[in-house]
C-alpha cells in the first residue's frame, strides 16, 4: 500500500517534471544561452583556449572548480575520519596477505596496462586545453589504473603519505597560482601569463598549469579513497566492533 | 587592497586547509595553532570591511578571474552579507577556541576535525557572499559535506547513522536545488543572481513556479524548515559538542541565507512572504512543541533552535523595514546565543554518553561557572532583559504590532513562555534537585571558559547597549530590502 | 513527429525517469546501499538533464580544434553550430559533487555495517527516524 501510494506520487512528480521541461525549447538555436555565447566568442579570442568547456572550467568560472577541487578533499578527508583508525593499518596488511590472488591473466595485463592507463591519463589532462577532457577525467583515468592494480595485486599497498603530498602539493598550487593574480595587482585566478595561439600546447596562459594541478590532486584523492574503501571492505576487524560500543 | 580582500574568506581557508597535512609534519601543534591564527585575522578584516562598507556607504565587489558580473562570478560584501559573514568568522573564531585543546591526543582525528572545521566556515562564508546561483549550490554542498563529516566523527555515538540521514535529506535538497537552477538558467541564459533578478519577468510563469518551489524545497531542507527537518536534532545531539554551535550559526544560517535571498531578490512574487510566513509558523510550533518534551538536552536545544528559525522566518515574512531589522537581529542573536549553550551544555553533559537531562541535575554546585552561562543562555534565548534576546523580541513584536498581527503577538508570547518552561526546568535541575551521582561532573578546561566567557560579555553587551549593533542592522535590513540597489552594485549597471 | 521531437521526448523522458527511479528506491527500499545507489541514479538523471537543456540539432562540441577551424574559417561561424558549452561545465562539476556525496555515504554505509552487522534501514534505529 504505502508503495502503491509513493508510486502514485511519483508519477505525478514525473508528470509536473515533465510538462514544465516539455515547454522549454530543444534543439534549436535559441538554447544556446546568452553568457554560453560570450563564452564561445571570448575563449578562442581573448585566452586563446580551443576547448571552451576548459576555459569556463578553469577561467570563467573558475571559482566552481575550486570549490569542487574542494569537495573532493573533504571527500577523502571526511571518508578518512568516518573510517580510519591508525592501529588498523598494521591489522590490515596482515590479512590482506592471506586473502586470495587474482588470476594470472588478469595480474600480467594489469602490469602491461598500467604504464599505457597512467599515460593516457597524462595526456588527457595536459591537453584538456585542446581537446575533449582535462583535470578530472585524466585524474579519474589515472586512479582507474591504480584500481586495476589494487584488483590484480592484493598485495599492493598505497602509500597515503605520498597521497597525502601530492594532494597538499597540488591544492597549493590551484590557490596559489589564484592569490598570485591577486599579488599582481588582478583579480583571483585571473590569468597572468601571456595566452599563446590557438590549438597550441603551450596556450591559454595559466589554464593548462591549474588543469595539472587538478589532474594530479584528482588521481590522488581518488586513489586514496579507492584504496581506503577497498581495503576497509575486504578487512574484517573484530577489535573495531569491541571498541565502537565501548566508545 | 592586497592585504584585505573579500575573496581571502574563501582563499585562504583553502590554501590552509590544503596545507594542514603538511603543517602538522613540520610540528604537531601547527594543526591547532594555524586555523586559529586565521581566523582570528578573518575576523579583524571582517570587522574592518564591515566598518569601511558602512562608513562609505559603498559595497565591496570582488570579480574573479577578472570577468564582469553576468560572465564571470563575483563576491559581493555588502551591509547584509557583510553583517552574516562578520558572525560567522566571530563564532568561527570562538568554535575554534572552545576546541584548541579538543582531542588533543589523537593526531590523525584533529587534523581531519580541523580541515573540516575550516571547511565548512569556508562553504558558508561563500554561500553568503557569492553572487552566482550555482556557485552558491556548490559552496551548500561543501558546508552540507563537512556537516556530514563532523556530525559522523564520534565513534562512540551513533553519529553514522545521523549523517545517513543528514546525507539523504540534504542529497534531495541538492537535487532540488539543481533541478530549480537549471530551469531558471533555460529560460534566462545566466546564473548571475542580479541578473536572475532582473530578467525574472521575462519567465513563463508555470515555469518560474516550479523553479521558485523547487529552489524553496531544496532551501528550506537546508535551513530546517518544516517538514523536512527530521535530520536536525540527531546531527545536533550526535556532533562533537562545538559543531552544535556551527550547526546554529553556520550550516543553519548557510541554508537560511539562500531562502532570504530567494524570497527577497531572486523571484517577483507578491505571495512569496504568505509561503515564508505559513511555514515559519509551521515550523515554530512544531519545533517548540517537541522541545517540551525532550529527555535529551541536546535535543531540546536542536528543536528550540529549529524554532528559532520558524521565529526568524516569520520575521522576514513581514516584508516590512522593521520586520526584517528584527529578522536579522534574531538571526544574530541565534547565533550566538545558541553557542554559548551548546558549549555549556556540552561541558555539563560531557560524562554522559546518552545526555539526559536528568544526568546533569544538581550539577550547579560542582560547575559553578558553566551551570551559570547554561542559566544565562537559557534566560537570554527566551528574551529576558538586559540580554540581547530581550531587544530582538522586542523588535519582532512591534514588527507584528506595526502590521496589527494581534493573533501572532500573542501567539509568540505564548511560545516564549514554552520556551521558559523547558529552559526554566534544566535550569532548575541544573541547581536546585540532588544530583543522582551517576556521572562525574567534568572539569572545564580554560579555553572553553574563555570562549564562554566571551560570548556571555558579548550577549550582555548588546543588551545593555544595543546601539552597539543597531547601526549595522538597521543598514544589512536597508539593503535586503532594496533589491535594485543589489542589481545595481552587482552588475554595476 | 520529426526527429527531433522524438528526441526530444526520448532524452527528456530519460532523464526524469531515471530521477523518477532513483527517488523511488530512496523513498521505497529498506537497503542501505540500495538507497545510495539511488542517489546516484538520481544523480545520473539529473546530469543528462543538464546535457540534454544545452543541446543544439547538428551542432559539435565546443571545441575549436583545427579541424573545425579549417571547415568554418572563423570563430564566429565555427561558434553557430556548437553546443551550449556552460551547461557542460556545470555537468563536470555536478559529477564530482555527486562522487563526493556517493564516497562519504558509502563510507558512513560501511561504518553502520561494521556497527550493527546489517544493511537493512529498520534494523538500524538507535535514533528515530
Amino acid at each position: 500500500m504505502k508503495k502503491l501510494i509513493s508510486i502514485i506520487f511519483l508519477l505525478y512528480i514525473a508528470y509536473q517534471l515533465f510538462v514544465v521541461f516539455y515547454a522549454i525549447p530543444f534543439g534549436t538555436d535559441e538554447v544556446r544561452s546568452k553568457v554560453g555565447k560570450f563564452y564561445l566568442e571570448h575563449s578562442p579570442k581573448d585566452l586563446q583556449v580551443a576547448n571552451t568547456v576548459t576555459s569556463i572550467v578553469v577561467n570563467f568560472r573558475g571559482f566552481d572548480t575550486l570549490g569542487e577541487v574542494t569537495v573532493l578533499f573533504l571527500a577523502s578527508t571526511a571518508l578518512g575520519s568516518i573510517l580510519f583508525r591508525r592501529r588498523e593499518v598494521h591489522t590490515r596488511l596482515s590479512h590482506l596477505r592471506t586473502s586470495v590472488e587474482a588470476s594470472s591473466i588478469v595480474r600480467v595485463t594489469g602490469r602491461i596496462l598500467f604504464p599505457m592507463i597512467v599515460l593516457l591519463g597524462a595526456y588527457v589532462f595536459i591537453h584538456g586545453h585542446l581537446t575533449p577532457g582535462g583535470g578530472f577525467q585524466g585524474g579519474v583515468i589515472i586512479a582507474t589504473g591504480f584500481l586495476f592494480l589494487l584488483l590484480a595485486y592484493r598485495q599492493f599497498t598505497i602509500d597515503h603519505k605520498t597521497i597525502m603530498w601530492v594532494e597538499s602539493l597540488a591544492g597549493i598550487t590551484f590557490a596559489g597560482i589564484g592569490l598570485v593574480g591577486i599579488f599582481m595587482g588582478k583579480t583571483f585566478l585571473e590569468n597572468f601569463l601571456g595566452v599563446g595561439k590557438l590549438n597550441e600546447l603551450i596556450s591559454g596562459g595559466i589554464i593548462p598549469l591549474i588543469y595539472i594541478a587538478v589532474g594530479f590532486k584528482v588521481a590522488a584523492e581518488l586513489t586514496g579513497i579507492l584504496d581506503t574503501i577497498l581495503l576497509i571492505s575486504i578487512t574484517v576487524d573484530e577489535t573495531e566492533n569491541q571498541t565502537e560500543k565501548n566508545g | 587592497m592586497v592585504a584585505v580582500n573579500p575573496i581571502y574568506y574563501i582563499a585562504l581557508p583553502l590554501l590552509f586547509a590544503f596545507m594542514l597535512p603538511i603543517l602538522g609534519k613540520i610540528y604537531k601543534g601547527l594543526i591547532r595553532i594555524v586555523p586559529g591564527i586565521l581566523y582570528a585575522y578573518l575576523m579583524v578584516m571582517s570587522l574592518y570591511l564591515l566598518r569601511q562598507v558602512n562608513i562609505t556607504g559603498q559595497p565591496i565587489i570582488v570579480e574573479i578571474a577578472g570577468w564582469k558580473a553576468p560572465w564571470g562570478i563575483n563576491l559581493i560584501f555588502d551591509a547584509f552579507t557583510g553583517l552574516i559573514v562578520t558572525f560567522i568568522t566571530v563564532l568561527a573564531f570562538l568554535v575554534w577556541m572552545y576546541s584548541y585543546r579538543f582531542k588533543k591526543v589523537e593526531f590523525d582525528n584533529a587534523l581531519k576535525y580541523f580541515v573540516l572545521l575550516m571547511l565548512v566556515t569556508v562553504g558558508s562564508i561563500g554561500v553568503v557572499l557569492t553572487g552566482d546561483i550555482f556557485n552558491q549550490f556548490v559552496f551548500l554542498e561543501i558546508t552540507a559535506l563537512s556537516s556530514y563529516g563532523l556530525t559522523a566523527f564520534y565513534r562512540g555515538r551513533d553519529g553514522a547513522e545521523a549523517a545517513f540521514k543528514y546525507l539523504l535529506v540534504g542529497s534531495l535538497a541538492s537535487t532540488f536545488i539543481l533541478l530549480g537552477i537549471l530551469l531558471i538558467y533555460s529560460q534566462l541564459g545566466t546564473l548571475n543572481m542580479a541578473d536572475i533578478a532582473r530578467n525574472i519577468h521575462i519567465m513563463k510563469p508555470e515555469l518560474k513556479i516550479m523553479a521558485f518551489l523547487l529552489l524553496f524545497i531544496g532551501y528550506g531542507i537546508e535551513a530546517e524548515m518544516f517538514p523536512m527537518n527530521g535530520w536536525a536534532p540527531d546531527a545536533y545531539s550526535q556532533a562533537p559538542g562545538p559543531i552544535g554551535s556551527v550547526f546554529a550559526s553556520m550550516t543553519s544560517k548557510a541554508g537560511l541565507y539562500a531562502l532570504i535571498r530567494l524570497t527577497f531578490t531572486l523571484f517577483d512574487f507578491s505571495t512569496v512572504s504568505k509561503l515564508l510566513f505559513v511555514m515559519g509558523l509551521l515550523t515554530l510550533i512544531f519545533a517548540e512543541g517537541i522541545a517540551l518534551r525532550q529527555e535529551k538536552i541536546k535535543r531540546m536545544l536542536a528543536y528550540s533552535s529549529i524554532g528559532q528559525i520558524g521565529l526568524i522566518m516569520i520575521a522576514f515574512s513581514f516584508n516590512t523595514y522593521l520586520g526584517v531589522f528584527a529578522g536579522i537581529f534574531l538571526m544574530i542573536n541565534h547565533a550566538l546565543i545558541k553557542s554559548l549553550l551548546f558549549f555549556s551544555a556540552s561541558y555539563l553533559a560531557y560524562n554522559s554518553p546518552k545526555k539526559y537531562i536528568k544526568d546533569i541535575q544538581g550539577f550547579g554546585k560542582y560547575m559553578p561557572i558553566t551551570a551559570f552561562m547554561f542559566g544565562l543562555g537559557a534566560f537570554a534565548i527566551v528574551g529576558f532583559p538586559p540580554f540581547s534576546g530581550f531587544w530582538s523580541k522586542f523588535y519582532l513584536l512591534l514588527a507584528a504590532a506595526q502590521k496589527h498581527y494581534i493573533v501572532l503577538i500573542i501567539l509568540i508570547l505564548s511560545v516564549s513562555l514554552v520556551e521558559l518552561v523547558y529552559y526554566l526546568r534544566v535550569v532548575h535541575k541544573l541547581y536546585f534537585a540532588e544530583p543522582t551521582g551517576e556521572y562525574e561532573p567534568h572539569k572545564p578546561r580554560w579555553n572553553g571558559m574563555l570562549a564562554m566567557i566571551l560570548l556571555a560579555l558579548v550577549i550582555i553587551a548588546i543588551g545593555v547597549y544595543p546601539d552597539l549593533i543597531t547601526h549595522y542592522i538597521d543598514r544589512a535590513a536597508v539593503m535586503i530590502m532594496d533589491k535594485a540597489q543589489y542589481i545595481h552594485n552587482s552588475l554595476g549597471l | 513527429m520529426d526527429n527531433l521531437q522524438i528526441l526530444k521526448i526520448a532524452f527528456y523522458g530519460a532523464s526524469i525517469s531515471l530521477i523518477i527511479v532513483g527517488l523511488y528506491a530512496v523513498i521505497t527500499k529498506r537497503n542501505l546501499i540500495k538507497i545510495v545507489l539511488g542517489l546516484s541514479i538520481m544523480d545520473n538523471g539529473l546530469n543528462l538533464l543538464f546535457i540534454t537543456i544545452g543541446f543544439v540539432n547538428n551542432g559539435t562540441a565546443p571545441i575549436f580544434s583545427p579541424l573545425v577551424m579549417e571547415k568554418y574559417k572563423t570563430v564566429e561561424a565555427a561558434s553557430q553550430v556548437m553546443v551550449d558549452p556552460v551547461v557542460q561545465a556545470l555537468v563536470l562539476t555536478a559529477i564530482v559533487i555527486g562522487f563526493g556525496v556517493t564516497a562519504v555515504a558509502l563510507a558512513l554505509v560501511l561504518r553502520l555495517y561494521r556497527h550493527h552487522n546489517t544493511t537493512n534501514i529498520d534494523e538500524i534505529r538507535n535514533l528515530k527516524w
